[in-house]
This record gives structure tokens, C-alpha cells and sequence, in this order.
């Protein structure tokens, strides 16, 4: 009797056994920021953007790893889009800061078709800009990243090439760059304004693809920017800019008031402190770690700034 | 205590049985209910996969609305593409509430769930609504941005893939829940039918055990109580079980014991009477006849005396002897009848076809004197034709007819003679008008040597009437009297009709009476 009702047990337990269900298995891995260093501080995460692309990319990194190894929570939204949606996301209030160039602020936000003199007065006029919608600039790179045109060594060779204006000789120039490229002042509409141009056929191009599209002589030239890792290899021709189409482009995070205000003078200062560290050496050196050697934009940053002392 | 038990064993058996069959059946049923309650469960659980499902595609199509409402507001700047768009922003938060609380019992999924609604917040934060605001002031900007920047698509296709994972997994626990309901539903199949088996199994098996140790052995007790009843007493069933039809068997064999114990001992009282009887008649038929011898004697020294002394002393001897002729003569009488009663109904019968209205004659003819004498009318009817002894039969004709003529009143006697068919055997009557007697002494007057009267007012020895009745028994009828003081009797008696005694073979028991 006693086996009998063993047996029964066995097979009642058999038979519940089968409906427990199957989770836990595979927790989904959902932490936004791995917590390194001090515990974070109270109050809302700064939402930092970035826009599409590499250097961005790194930016990003940067400022997230130093906010949090300063005891901030982060946020951190790559890959957000280009200028114009970034700033849009900042003014809608999705975000609380963004990197920013300070002459493509002036020119592609600011809707201003005046250069400014120098660096300076395009700082002080995008800082004026942005203080207007409640919003303000932290200090600027020692880097800039002006954009330029590329040529290969041969091409300028064959062509006598020094300057963007020697490409008016040409009959038809084709030219490597991303889409905005063509509504944009930095762009055919500054070239064809200051230079004249009106030959040159835009093969629209992701970052940081026209490198390989020129490489592969399917264009004649391609858009860049001086910070470009692949620029390291000398293994192009930069053409000068007499007539200034291209602004300097010093980098400045664009960042909301009431973040300042909510989080204090300790959030500018750990902002600006790798901001100050980042010299155009510096920034060809990520930039090429990541594009051409592949590291991740994370590990690079974490590198510069374990280098720098700014986490441990 | 051990015996208690024993005579238990049957009831505890059944018991026993039903326990375990009810056991068993509870079991079949708990599996059974377990089953369809894992299948319901099951089929819940694939339910709400299935809204979970809908609940997903609603919102992922929402967001593609939204993309593509912004894509074609971008290139038209047309206000109106941006209804369907607006439409799905005020939808989309309450179709995600809906799939969270869907998914909220798989933690997986709801990270899953979790991880879309981020992707939709930034993509609703970061994309749609910048560009919105973008359309808002500078809508070729926007155009623009539409044509060269590919991040709302590539956000809604990073979103598609997390809604392509969520949906693959709820599609997975529809399956794998569908097949478990079918699988339980199979079970609930299987235990349903097993059960039935299992009670098709006990009651068969309960049959079998109740035919084995109730019906058969019973049936074995009432196919020897029949046995018994038709009087094999030696008749005895096996009485080897410990069990109640133990018990029955044992209390059936006792009682055939007894039965045969009393058969026995009422065979030998019987065949002591009988011989004690046959000794005693043997007695009676010796003693009467060698009484008689002695008898003669006085009768003829009685005779002698008379001879010799009656000259002498005419006045007083005669008187004397006389005396004694009559007494002798009496006592002659009384051993004839004796004898005659002793040996009536005794020794073998001749039965031969015998027409009654012969025996009838014969008694006349014998009575011829005694009817002369008394002026007695007897009136015979026409009788039927009897199997039966010949002279017996004559003898009781001439005893019945001559007590008529006998006990006669003032009137001359007249005496009727008739037989009536009676139920396969006829019925004689002889009736008289003499003194009758009361009605409850017609018993007795069959009874040997029993007299209603004197011997003075009507001689005789009181034996004719119980001859009559040995003999009517032997022959295997009845005799009996009807009357009433003063108004004459009825004597009746039975004899089996010769048909009746033709169907069958009636000599053998008639002559086991003459025997008895």
C-alpha cells in the first residue's frame, strides 16, 4: 500500500513537474551603464546625444565614462542623427547635452551665412545663440575639425591641384560625401557660391566610406574632415580653402540649462576637463583606433582617459 | 477471535476490493483532473501569447505609421499625411501598456518589453519628434533629412528585430503551449479510457471472484439440498473453506447428518414394530388356532356328558351343558373372527377384473338366511367392474350387507347397494334404514372388537367392520360411515377404477400396503 501510494506520488509530481514555466533562462542584460567607480548620485541621469558618426561616437564615450567615474548617472544616445534632428531631439528636451561643432552650429542651425571672423567670435556668437533657447556651450576643444576636400596624391598630380579652385578646370569632378553635403553651405552650396563650382557630381556617401570609394578611384574627391584617422597615412591630398567654405569647427558641448542648474558647477567641470584634454592629435589618434584598427569607440575612450587619469 | 476472522474473510475480501478499486479510480481521476487542468492552463497561457502577438504587431505597425506618415510629410509638407501619424502617437502608449501587461508573467519577454519601449522612446524623442519640429521651421530641411538620414529607419528596424524576437518567443509558447495542451488533452484521453478500462477490469474481476467463491460453491450447496430433498441422504458437499460458504457447507452437512441419522433411526424402530407385530400376530393366528383344538374338545366331552347323564338327570345336566356349548361356541366365534381378522389384509392379493355385482351375489347367496329371516329388501344398482381379490372383496360386500340386515330397527329392513365414478376411482355405497348410531361413534366402529351394543340385543364379536377396513385399505381405498341415530347409515368405501389402475403399474404399491 505504502508503494502504491509512492507510485502515485511519483507520477502526480511527474506530471505538475512539466507545467512550471521555462524563465529565467536568459535574463535580458538591460543596465544602461555598467556602475564603475563611485556609486552614482542622486537625481536624473544627464542624457548625453551623440550624432552619426565615429568622432561622435567617441565624444560620447568620453563624456559618459568621465561623468561617471565623477559619481554622475548617464545616458548615453548614439547615433541620434545628424545636426539638425540632434538639435531638434536637445530643444525638444530628449536630451541634455550634445557635442557640437561650433561653425556647422552657426551655419546648419543658426541659419547664419556669415562667417565669423575667427574661432572666437564663432564661439561667442553660437554661445549667444544657444543661451537664447535656454540652452548654453561649455568650453570648446583645443581641436578642430574643419571639414576639407580630399584628393588622391596622383589625381592632384595629374591636375595640378593645390587649392578648391583649381577644380574649376576640370570638366566634371565627381565627389564623395554624405547626403546633407548638398543642402548645406559647408557644402555644394558654399562651393558653388565662394569657388564657383558648378561641375562637381556628389556621390552620396556614409561616413566613413568615401575613404574607400577614393581609395578605389570610383570618385575623384571626397569630403573629409582634419581629424579623420585615415588622414594619419598621408596617403591623400588636402586641397586649401583660400575663400573659407569650410568653417574651423572647434568642438563644444551644447548642454541645457537646467541640467547646469540641476546638477551644478560639478557637471560643467567634469565636462569641461576632457574637453580641454582633446588636441587634434589626440582626437586623429581615436579616430583611427577605431576606424581603421576596429576597437570600439568605448574601449578607446576608456583607454584616453585611464591614459589621462580621468578614471581609474 | 481467529474464528471471528476467518468467517469474515469474504465481507473483508469485498471490502478490501472496493477500496482498492476506488483507490485506483480516485487515482485514474486526480491524474485525469491534473491533465485537462494543465491542458486549460496551457490553452490560457497560448491564449494570451496569441495577444500578446496582436498587442505587438498593433504597436509595431503604429510605429511604422508614424515613420512613414513623417516620410511623406517631409517630401509633401502636406499637413494632412501627419493625421494617421498623430493618430498612432495617441494610440501607441495604451497598445504598450497593453502588451506590457500581456507579457507580465515572462520576465524575459518583459525585458523584451521593456527594451521596445525604450527603443520607442528614443525613436519617438530622438527621430520623429525632431523631425516634426524640423518640418515645422524649415521643412526642406527636413526633406533632407529624410533622404540622407537613414536613423529612423535603422531605428525602427533595430526596434523590428527586438519585436521580431519578442513575437518569435511568444510564437514558441504557443507552440510549445499547444502541444502541451495536446499532450494533457492525450493524457486526459489516456487516463479517461484507462479509467474505464480499470472499471471494465474490477467489475470483471469482481465477477469472476464473486462466480468463483460465492456463486459456485452455493450453487454446489443447492444442487445437493436438491440431491438431499429427493433423498440421497449420504448426499455431502466439500467443506474445506474457512470462509461464511465454509460455514454454509459445514451447517449443510451436519443437517444431512442428522437427517440421515434420524432416516436410520426411524427405519429400525420401523423394522422392530413390524416384526413385533408380525410376532404378535403370529401370536394370535397360532394361539387362535390351537385354541380352537382344545375347544372341540370340551364341546364334544360337553356333547358326551349330555349323552350320558341327560336320561338320567333330565332337569339339571342339559341345563349345564348347554351352558357350555353356548360358551364354547362363543369363544369359538370370537377365534374364529380373531383369526379371521389377524389374517385379513395379510398374504398376497389376487387382483383379477372383478365385476362388483359377482362379489355382491356372493355375499347374498352366504346371506341368504339371515335376509329370508328378517324380510330384508336389498335393492343392488348396476356396478361397475373393480380390479380386486375376488373373495375379499365379496367378504366385505357380505359384512357390510349383513350388519344392514343386522342393525335393523322396527321397519323390515331394506338395503341399497349402488358405486358412483369418483375422480378416477369409484365409490360403493351400501345403505340402510336401520337404528343408525351418533355420528361420532362412526370412527370407532372400525376399530377391532369395538360394540356399540350388547351382545344380547345384536350377537356378534364387533370384528366385521375393521375387517373391512383391512381389506379396502390393502386394496388401496377407504372405508368410512355416514349416519345418524334412529335414521339408518351410509357405508361408503373407495376402490381404484380399473383405468386408473391400468395407467399405471398400481399392483406394486398396492402390494407394499398389503405388506405394510
Amino acid at each position: 500500500m505504502r508503494r502504491a501510494a509512492s507510485i502515485v506520488a511519483v507520477l502526480l509530481a511527474a506530471l505538475v513537474g512539466g507545467c512550471g514555466g521555462e524563465g529565467d533562462r536568459d535574463r535580458a542584460r538591460t543596465s544602461t551603464s555598467p556602475a564603475t567607480g563611485d556609486p552614482p548620485t542622486g537625481g536624473p541621469p544627464v542624457r548625453i546625444g551623440t550624432k552619426n558618426f565615429t568622432e561622435q561616437y567617441i565624444l560620447g564615450e568620453l563624456y559618459r565614462q568621465a561623468l561617471e567615474a565623477g559619481g554622475f548617472r548617464v545616458e548615453l544616445k548614439d547615433d541620434v542623427g545628424s545636426s539638425e534632428i540632434t538639435h531638434q531631439a536637445l530643444a525638444g528636451g530628449a536630451l541634455d547635452m550634445y557635442p557640437e561643432y561650433v561653425d556647422l552650429l552657426l551655419s546648419e542651425v543658426a541659419n547664419l551665412r556669415v562667417r565669423p571672423r575667427d574661432p572666437e567670435a564663432a564661439y561667442r556668437a553660437a554661445k549667444a545663440f544657444e543661451e537664447r533657447s535656454g540652452f548654453t556651450l561649455l568650453a570648446q576643444t583645443p581641436f578642430n575639425d574643419a571639414n576639407a576636400l580630399a584628393v588622391k596624391p596622383a589625381f592632384a598630380r595629374r591636375h595640378r591641384l593645390r587649392s578648391i579652385a583649381d577644380l574649376r578646370r576640370l570638366a566634371r569632378v565627381t565627389l564623395a560625401a554624405p547626403q546633407e553635403f548638398h543642402s548645406r553651405f559647408e557644402g555644394l552650396i558654399g562651393l558653388e557660391e565662394r569657388y564657383g563650382l558648378n561641375n562637381l557630381k556628389q556621390v552620396v556617401t556614409k561616413i566613413p566610406l568615401q575613404y574607400a570609394k577614393l581609395d578605389s578611384g570610383r570618385v575623384d574627391s571626397a569630403r573629409v574632415s582634419t581629424t579623420d584617422g585615415q588622414l594619419r597615412k598621408r596617403n591623400y591630398v588636402l586641397l586649401a580653402d583660400p575663400k573659407r567654405v569650410f568653417a574651423t569647427n572647434h568642438v563644444a558641448p551644447v548642454i541645457s540649462r537646467k541640467a547646469l542648474r540641476t546638477h551644478g558647477a560639478k557637471l560643467s567641470a567634469a565636462i569641461d576637463a576632457v574637453s580641454r584634454l582633446l588636441t587634434r592629435t589626440a582626437m586623429q589618434k581615436m579616430n583611427a583606433a577605431v576606424d581603421i584598427a576596429g576597437r570600439t569607440p568605448r574601449d578607446v575612450a576608456e583607454e584616453f582617459l585611464r591614459r589621462k587619469g580621468l578614471r581609474s | 477471535m481467529l474464528r471471528h476472522k476467518l468467517r469474515t474473510r469474504i465481507t473483508t475480501r469485498v471490502v478490501a476490493l472496493s477500496a482498492a478499486a476506488a483507490a485506483l479510480l480516485g487515482t485514474a481521476l486526480v491524474f485525469l483532473i491534473v491533465a485537462v487542468t494543465g491542458q486549460r492552463d496551457a490553452a490560457r497561457v497560448a491564449f494570451r501569447s496569441q495577444e500578446a502577438l496582436a498587442a505587438a504587431g498593433q504597436l509595431e505597425s503604429s510605429m511604422i505609421t508614424i515613420e512613414n506618415g513623417l516620410r511623406g510629410y517631409a517630401a509633401s509638407g502636406l499637413k494632412r499625411l501627419l493625421s494617421p501619424v498623430n493618430e498612432a502617437l495617441g494610440a501607441y502608449a495604451g497598445e504598450q501598456r497593453r502588451l506590457t501587461r500581456l507579457v507580465s508573467a515572462d520576465p524575459t519577454q518583459q525585458a523584451r518589453v521593456d527594451e521596445i519601449a525604450r527603443s520607442i522612446a528614443d525613436y519617438l524623442d530622438l527621430w520623429a519628434n525632431p523631425v516634426i519640429r524640423l518640418a515645422n521651421t524649415d521643412p526642406a530641411d527636413a526633406r533632407s533629412q529624410f533622404l540622407s538620414n537613414p536613423a529612423g529607419r535603422a531605428r525602427l528596424g533595430a526596434m523590428r528585430s527586438q519585436f521580431d524576437a519578442l513575437q518569435e518567443r511568444e510564437r514558441s509558447v504557443i507552440k510549445s503551449r499547444v502541444e502541451r495542451a495536446e499532450q494533457r488533452s492525450a493524457y486526459a484521453i489516456g487516463f479517461g479510457l484507462g479509467g474505464m478500462g480499470l472499471v471494465l477490469a474490477i467489475a470483471a474481476g469482481c465477477t469472476l471472484y464473486l462466480r468463483r467463491s460465492v456463486v459456485l460453491p452455493v450453487l454446489t450447496v443447492a444442487e445437493a439440498t436438491g440431491r438431499l430433498a429427493s433423498g440421497q441422504l449420504s448426499t455431502r458437499v466439500p467443506a474445506a473453506r474457512e470462509d461464511e460458504l465454509g460455514d454454509l457447507a459445514r451447517s449443510f452437512n451436519s443437517m444431512a447428518d442428522w437427517l440421515q441419522h434420524s432416516q436410520d433411526e426411524l427405519e429400525r424402530s420401523n423394522t422392530e414394530l413390524k416384526r413385533s407385530n408380525a410376532e404378535l400376530e403370529q401370536f394370535a393366528s397360532v394361539t387362535s388356532h390351537d385354541l380352537q383344538a382344545p375347544l372341540t374338545t370340551i364341546s364334544m366331552y360337553a356333547e358326551l356328558l349330555e349323552r350320558r347323564h341327560g336320561v338320567e338327570d333330565p332337569d339339571g345336566v342339559p341345563a349345564l351343558v348347554e351352558g357350555i356349548r353356548r360358551a364354547t361356541s362363543q369363544a369359538r366365534g370370537l377365534i374364529r373372527d380373531l383369526l379371521e381378522y389377524s389374517r385379513a389384509g395379510r398374504g398376497p392379493l389376487h387382483l383379477e377384473q372383478v365385476p362388483a355385482g359377482l362379489a355382491v351375489e356372493q355375499a347374498l347367496e352366504a346371506l341368504a338366511g339371515a335376509i329370508e329371516e328378517s324380510g330384508a329388501r336389498v335393492n343392488v344398482e348396476p356396478l361397475p367392474v373393480v380390479l380386486a381379490d375376488r373373495a375379499n372383496l365379496s367378504r366385505v360386500f357380505q359384512n357390510l350387507i349383513g350388519n344392514a340386515v343386522k342393525f335393523s330397527g322396527e321397519d323390515s329392513p331394506e338395503v341399497s347397494i349402488g358405486a358412483e365414478h369418483d375422480d378416477g376411482q369409484w365409490c360403493f355405497s351400501v345403505a340402510d334404514n336401520g337404528i343408525g348410531m351418533d355420528p361420532e361413534q362412526s370412527k370407532r366402529i372400525f376399530e377391532p372388537f369395538q360394540r356399540l351394543h350388547g351382545e344380547e340385543d345384536y350377537p356378534g364379536t364387533g370384528i366385521g367392520l375393521a375387517v373391512c377396513e383391512r381389506i379396502i385399505s390393502q386394496h388401496g381405498g377407504e372405508i368410512w360411515a355416514l349416519s345418524r341415530r334412529g335414521e339408518g347409515s351410509v357405508f361408503r368405501f373407495t376402490l381404484p377404477a380399473v383405468a386408473a389402475l391400468r395407467e399405471g403399474d398400481r399392483g406394486a404399491p398396492v402390494h407394499a400396503r398389503a405388506g405394510a
